[in-house]
């Protein structure tokens, strides 16, 4: 287990601010999908997920977040990614995800307030 | 970049094995990073083999019973590549796959089409085999 991996939840944003930092793998994506799920459930539609934590992402890490994103979607609303670090755009752009997800790559441009 | 003293020459060899539990693959990312260094890969090439080697595991263990199993990785010197194999052995054939399944093997096969030069997966006398090979300065995307 990664023990520099976090999950924050931000309250009083609007739309929610969920914060992850350090390693999204197979050991930790399955806290990420219980977060996710969780708020979408309580009917948050639009979510913004700060990744400018993150240092790595694998494929599990991936899969969660795309099915966030339909969930989100099949609600009407959107699930706004951020990244900055290049290792980790790198990994939404070969899978073709960037034109998938919203991707901003500061909390300001993907609309938290 | 810092010289690193001990490095591997073509024919060398080394083998990882552990229980095939997810939380465990981080130990073969992390052998991966120090094998690729000291086989001469940059530092792009190094993350690069990182990642790809942490799918090549999750390939492997796609569809299997994990609990029983062992994961066996080997790495490779061969002239101006590394290559890696990945195999699974003594695991049953899981009930259900996990959530997001399907998806996560896609993604996984993007991602070493986009990263290394050649890469397969193939299950014989009850083990599941996968095998990567990147090259220096070889692959482009």
């Amino acid at each position: 287990m990664d023990q520099d991996f976090q999950i924050e939840v931000r309250a009083g944003s609007t739309p929610p601010v969920i914060a992850v930092s350090g390693e999204i793998d197979v050991a930790t994506a399955p806290q990420l999908r219980e977060c996710l799920h969780g708020a979408i459930a309580r009917g948050e539609a639009t979510i913004v997920l700060d990744l400018l934590g993150v240092t790595f992402l694998d494929s599990t890490a991936l899969g969660v977040l795309v099915g966030a994103l339909k969930r989100c979607r099949d609600l009407g609303g959107e699930l706004h990614v951020v990244v900055a670090d290049p290792r980790i755009t790198k990994i939404f752009e070969i899978t073709g995800l960037t034109s998938v997800f919203s991707i901003a790559d500061s909390l300001e441009s993907a609309g938290a307030a | 970049m810092t010289e690193i003293a001990d490095r591997l020459e073509s024919g060398d060899r080394i083998e990882l094995k552990f229980p095939a539990r997810g939380d465990l693959i981080v130990l073969a990312r992390l052998v991966t990073s120090a094998i690729s260094a000291r086989a001469g890969f940059d530092i792009e090439e190094l993350e690069d083999l990182r990642l790809a080697v942490g799918e090549l595991c999750l390939l492997t263990l796609q569809g299997s019973d994990a609990q029983h199993g062992d994961l066996r990785l080997e790495l490779s010197v061969r002239g101006d590549a590394i290559e890696v194999v990945c195999t699974l052995e003594r695991a049953g054939v899981a009930s259900a796959p996990g959530p997001d399944g399907d998806e996560v093997a896609r993604l996984s096969e993007q991602i070493l089409d986009a990263l290394v030069d050649e890469h397969g997966r193939e299950s014989r006398d009850g083990s599941v085999r996968a095998w990567l090979r990147k090259r220096r300065g070889g692959h482009a995307e």
